[in-house]
């Protein structure tokens, strides 16, 4: 019996294909971008072998992949700390209310979250508009006239901005991943806490919300991941710009290779992203593994 | 579950059904030669690109077997698309493209550009330079199509509406500023998203202090520097520009069609663009009042500075190319020489665009027709390809991108010009 | 009324109010769209906040369809989606049962690069895959984009049957092994239907994912005639880009399909994220 769990060729034949796929669509591609990292090319014509002069350039003297650096962390802060909250509330007052009524708003919160990129930015784009979109109007409807901000090219309010339409559409995805932790909570905890007397808010904080700690630390992955991962929204909207105020690494690495000419610089840019990524995530894990082995240790 | 399985199967079906059957309707049949193509210029029903499709037509007419494709992008995105292109050794077999360093020379070092014949096209009578703006290494390698003039349009009645009489000079244009914002206009717009324009207005103003062009070629090509005072008073005051309001508020995330709507749909006093949208005036999208009162001005004159404004910014900029690794290069060849016999007849005949090439003035030409070859006429000196578009490609991105920095507020004056001028040394090694 | 419950009520009213402003929040972007997308391209520039359309011009989606390719366009999109979604499905599933519920030497290292996957941004490959692909005469092909779109989702979608292989008995194998039954017969007629939740999960996010997919499709492909839906709107730049309600036509008509999709499978959609997060 433990053969046929072992049978080769049954192993092979399931895993095989999606090993290959990734190494091929995925693995080796970096390896290409590595090796192009090293190299001075237009994007036709011959390349010129430069050796780490990509990277000095990179890491010692280009601002902007800094300033992109900083946007992402921004980013990062603003979904963990301000998008997070608001869905954990959301998500705990549906639980509470009548099934019909949870789904429904459920769903309606969730409609951003299904959207392609590609809608949501040029949507955001046109309420954004200066001339005819909707949050100028409505800024001079409640009186403020003769408002005009430019919100995605003043360079007071395009930051914010290109991160408002990130968090938007966001939400609905933490909103989900929170409410279906919180349907996991057993009713007995929270029956035992209220007959130690808890209150609401003890009853959240001290119990449920460590209880639900790793649902939160795969929120709060996703949300580095997908912090790193901007690029369509911007690339649709600003391009990174005013100057480059509303750059993220992606939309700079596609800039420098398809805009600049720059391929083996953007290479680097591409070599070092992955690297960033890589450790980020494990480097999150990591501290939640830390605090839930810790909890674990504690008894729950 | 096996019941929504099943209708979402269906409504698959359904909806693949209703497309293929569309799709099919489309479908060629029969061999024939396919020509690729590609431009810049998306609206085919109008203007230059209806000109195109005209000429298409006729090609058809004398070459049965041939088919023509054509894919067309806004400007940027078409010069990153072919870029793609040439890397992917997928070139169109024709194509519209530019006579620039920056833009041609790349193709024509990797050997994608068909060498032309000098006297094959010499009489098709081209102004004078314009085919010499693409001769690279002693070779030609396009033909222009266009003549490019850097000029204002403007909107008479919008002008009217705030009291304002067209403008002299940029300082009147900054005193209009206030008149035209109190009847809800913006003063002008350009596309600053692209970037390329506030490049050519940089140039431009820069002649309007120091009265001549050659300062640019020279930054270039190093023997002065973008740091010099001439520089530094241009980039001072465009900024001052901004500050002031002229422009439309998002200016550097207006893109080429966006700013050219603006315009159009009557929102904005003033355009700054090119001679090649004089296609403005006959295009059916807008309506009848704005295009009655259209008109076009000269570059304005900064007071107390050298330039005058028959200086010109000027250059031979839009060109066709032919594919060198093209299938059917022969038929290419001969599709560009058709364009270069009939082109400046049915473009000037419907006011399309200002050719490279001689025409005749007309009793209907438009208002900003017969202004653009007044203008063109009476030229006293021009400047040939901007500061842009004659250094590298990554000269040219990092001068759009410093201005619109510039024009952002984002850096200073004193600023702008020291990473322009380290962009053009960087460029000239 | 006791003083308890005027609390309980205005208590229930704010709650009402906040939930209210989110539900606008979430919803109002895109009514405002469609709502101006049944007016014409000059009522967006009238004074009012919000314009209802009251002589609604269906005549806009009707150029949304023509002008924004939209037949073309979704062909395109349904002829990568549906075999990258079958395939992503199949192999997801086939990996997550090898590494879980079999045994071999170098299953940790076959489950760690599938959890590699998850870690690697998209974006990184753009630039290498334009000249891998290209070398493999993969560039502006759909068998290219279709390759790129399931290896990027095998490890999200092997993670979640993975979660739910984990639970199931081995006595499901065992006794089919006694009675002689092989893998080809085991796996589809019961292990899978065990696992039935998570294909109808991984199918619906997998297929969601894929058509709404824009920036591999803006690099792989060159072709007007390969490109997918999320083009349609790009489209209207340039010269179109003052048909404003045509445009807002459009991003409605690509908007919806999803949404349809969200509206009648959200269970799925739901009972994935719960397989993934909360257990995995």
């Amino acid at each position: 019996m433990k053969n046929l769990f072992s049978d080769k060729k049954t192993i092979a034949l399931l895993s095989v294909p999606s090993i290959v796929i990734i190494a091929f669509a995925i693995l080796a591609p970096l390896v290409v971008s590595l090796y192009f990292s090293f190299m001075e090319w237009s994007g036709f014509g011959a390349a010129t072998f430069i050796g780490t002069d990509n990277y000095r350039e990179l890491i010692l003297h280009d601002g902007t992949f800094y300033r992109a650096l900083l946007n992402t962390f921004l980013l990062m802060l603003v979904t963990i700390f301000l998008q997070n909250p608001f869905a954990f509330v959301i998500a705990a007052i549906l639980t509470k209310l009548k099934d019909a009524t949870s789904r429904f708003l459920r769903t309606i919160y969730f409609i951003p979250a299904t959207l392609s990129l590609v809608v949501v930015t040029k949507l955001w784009v046109s309420i954004f508009n200066p001339s005819y979109g909707f949050l100028n109007k409505l800024l001079q409807g409640i009186g403020f006239q003769n408002v005009q901000i430019a919100w995605l090219s003043n360079p007071k309010t395009a930051l914010g901005s290109v991160i408002w339409i990130m968090v938007w559409q966001g939400f609905g995805w933490a909103l989900l991943f929170y409410y279906s932790g919180l349907m996991t909570v057993p009713k007995e905890l929270e029956e035992a806490a209220k007959v130690d007397g808890a209150n609401k808010f003890q009853l959240y904080t001290k119990i449920i919300v460590p209880y639900m700690l790793p649902v939160i630390q795969s929120v709060v992955v996703i949300d580095v991941v997908s912090s790193l991962k901007q690029m369509e929204m911007v690339y649709l909207s600003t391009e990174g710009g005013p100057g480059d105020l509303t750059q993220f690494i992606a939309v700079y690495l596609y800039q420098k290779a398809f805009r600049y000419s720059e391929y083996g610089y953007g290479n680097a840019i591409s070599v070092i992203f992955v690297v960033l990524a890589v450790f980020l995530t494990v480097f999150i894990q990591r501290i939640f593994s830390e605090r839930s082995a810790g909890k674990k240790r504690v008894g729950a | 579950m096996y019941r929504k399985i099943g209708l979402f199967a269906l409504m698959l079906i359904l909806a693949t059904t209703v497309v293929f059957a569309q799709g099919a309707k489309e479908s060629g049949k029969g061999e024939t030669v396919v020509l690729r193509m590609g431009d810049n210029i998306p609206d085919r029903s109008t203007g230059w690109g209806a000109v195109i499709e005209r000429i298409n037509k006729e090609f058809i007419e004398m070459h049965p077997e041939v088919k023509i494709t054509t894919e067309s992008y806004q400007d940027q995105a078409w010069q990153e698309k072919v870029k793609i292109y040439a890397t992917a050794n997928q070139l169109p077999d024709v194509m519209k493209y530019w006579s620039f360093s920056t833009l041609l020379q790349p193709l024509v070092d990797g050997k994608f550009v068909e060498p032309l014949h000098m006297d094959t096209f010499k009489q098709y009578g081209y102004m004078a330079g314009a085919l010499e703006g693409n001769v690279y290494n002693g070779q030609l390698y396009g033909i222009p199509v266009s003549a490019d003039l850097w000029v204002i349009y403007v909107n008479k009645a919008l002008f009217e509406k705030a009291g304002v009489p067209l403008p002299q000079s940029w300082e009147d244009i900054v005193a209009s500023v206030p008149k035209f914002k109190a009847q809800g206009i913006i003063p002008m717009v350009t596309d600053g998203k692209d970037g390329w324009p506030l490049c050519e207005m940089f140039d431009n103003i820069q002649q309007r202090f120091s009265g001549s062009f050659q300062p640019v070629a020279d930054a270039i090509e190093r023997k002065a520097r973008y740091t010099d005072d001439n520089f530094l008073q241009t980039a001072r005051y465009i900024q001052n520009l901004v500050k002031a309001g002229v422009f439309q508020s998002d200016l550097v995330t207006s893109d080429y069609g966006a700013s050219r709507n603006l315009f159009g749909q009557e929102r904005a006093a003033m355009y700054m663009m090119g001679s090649w949208e004089m296609g403005l005036a006959t295009d059916p999208n807008f309506s009848d009042s704005f295009r009655d009162n259209l008109d076009v001005i000269e570059f304005p004159v900064v007071k107390g500075g050298k330039g005058n404004s028959d200086d010109l910014l000027a250059w031979f900029g839009g060109n066709y190319i032919v594919n060198a690794k093209s299938e059917h290069k022969d038929l290419a060849l001969d599709y560009i020489e058709y364009y270069a016999k009939v082109f400046p007849a049915y473009a000037w005949e419907t006011q399309a665009t200002f050719p490279a090439q001689k025409v005749e003035a007309r009793e209907n030409d438009t208002i900003v027709a017969k202004k653009l070859l007044d203008i063109a006429a009476d030229a006293k000196t021009t400047s040939g390809t901007p500061g842009l578009d004659r250094s590298t490609t990554a000269f040219k991105e990092t001068h759009q991108d410093l201005m619109r920095r510039l024009m952002s507020n984002i850096i200073t004056p004193e600023a702008f010009v020291a990473e322009l001028d380290a962009a053009a040394e960087k460029a000239a090694k | 009324m006791t003083r308890y419950q005027t609390e309980r009520n205005a208590k229930k009213t704010l709650l009402a109010i906040f939930l209210s402003l989110f539900v606008v929040a979430q919803v109002f972007p895109l009514l405002w769209v469609a709502s101006y997308s049944l007016q014409k391209s000059g009522d967006l520039f009238g004074p009012e906040l919000l314009k209802l359309p009251v002589n609604p011009v269906w005549n806009n989606y009707v150029r949304a369809w023509f002008d924004g390719k939209i037949p073309q366009y979704l062909t395109n999109t349904l002829l990568v989606v549906i075999p990258s979604v079958t395939l992503s499905t199949v192999l997801s599933f086939s990996i997550a049962y090898a590494c879980t519920r079999m045994q071999w030497k170098l299953r940790p290292v076959a489950w760690f690069i599938i959890t590699i996957g998850l870690t690697i941004p998209i974006h990184t490959t753009l630039l290498p895959n334009f000249i891998w692909y290209n070398f493999f005469g993969l560039i502006d092909t759909r068998i290219g984009l279709i390759i790129s779109y399931v290896a990027f989702s095998i490890s999200f979608n092997a993670i979640i049957f993975s979660g739910l292989l984990t639970g199931l008995p081995y006595s499901m194998e065992e006794s089919a092994f006694l009675d002689g039954a092989k893998y080809r017969h085991i796996l589809p007629s019961i292990i899978a239907p065990m696992a039935a939740t998570g294909f109808a999960t991984v199918g619906v996010q997998t297929f969601l994912n894929h058509w709404n997919e824009f920036i591999m499709a803006n690099t792989y492909l060159m072709s007007e005639a390969k490109r997918t839906l999320p083009f349609s709107i790009i489209r209207f730049q340039g010269q179109y880009s003052s048909d404003y309600a045509v445009q807002f036509a459009c991003m409605t008509l690509v908007a919806l399909p999803p949404l349809l999709l969200y509206f009648i499978f959200n269970r799925w959609i739901v009972a994935g994220i719960t397989a993934g997060a909360v257990k995995g």
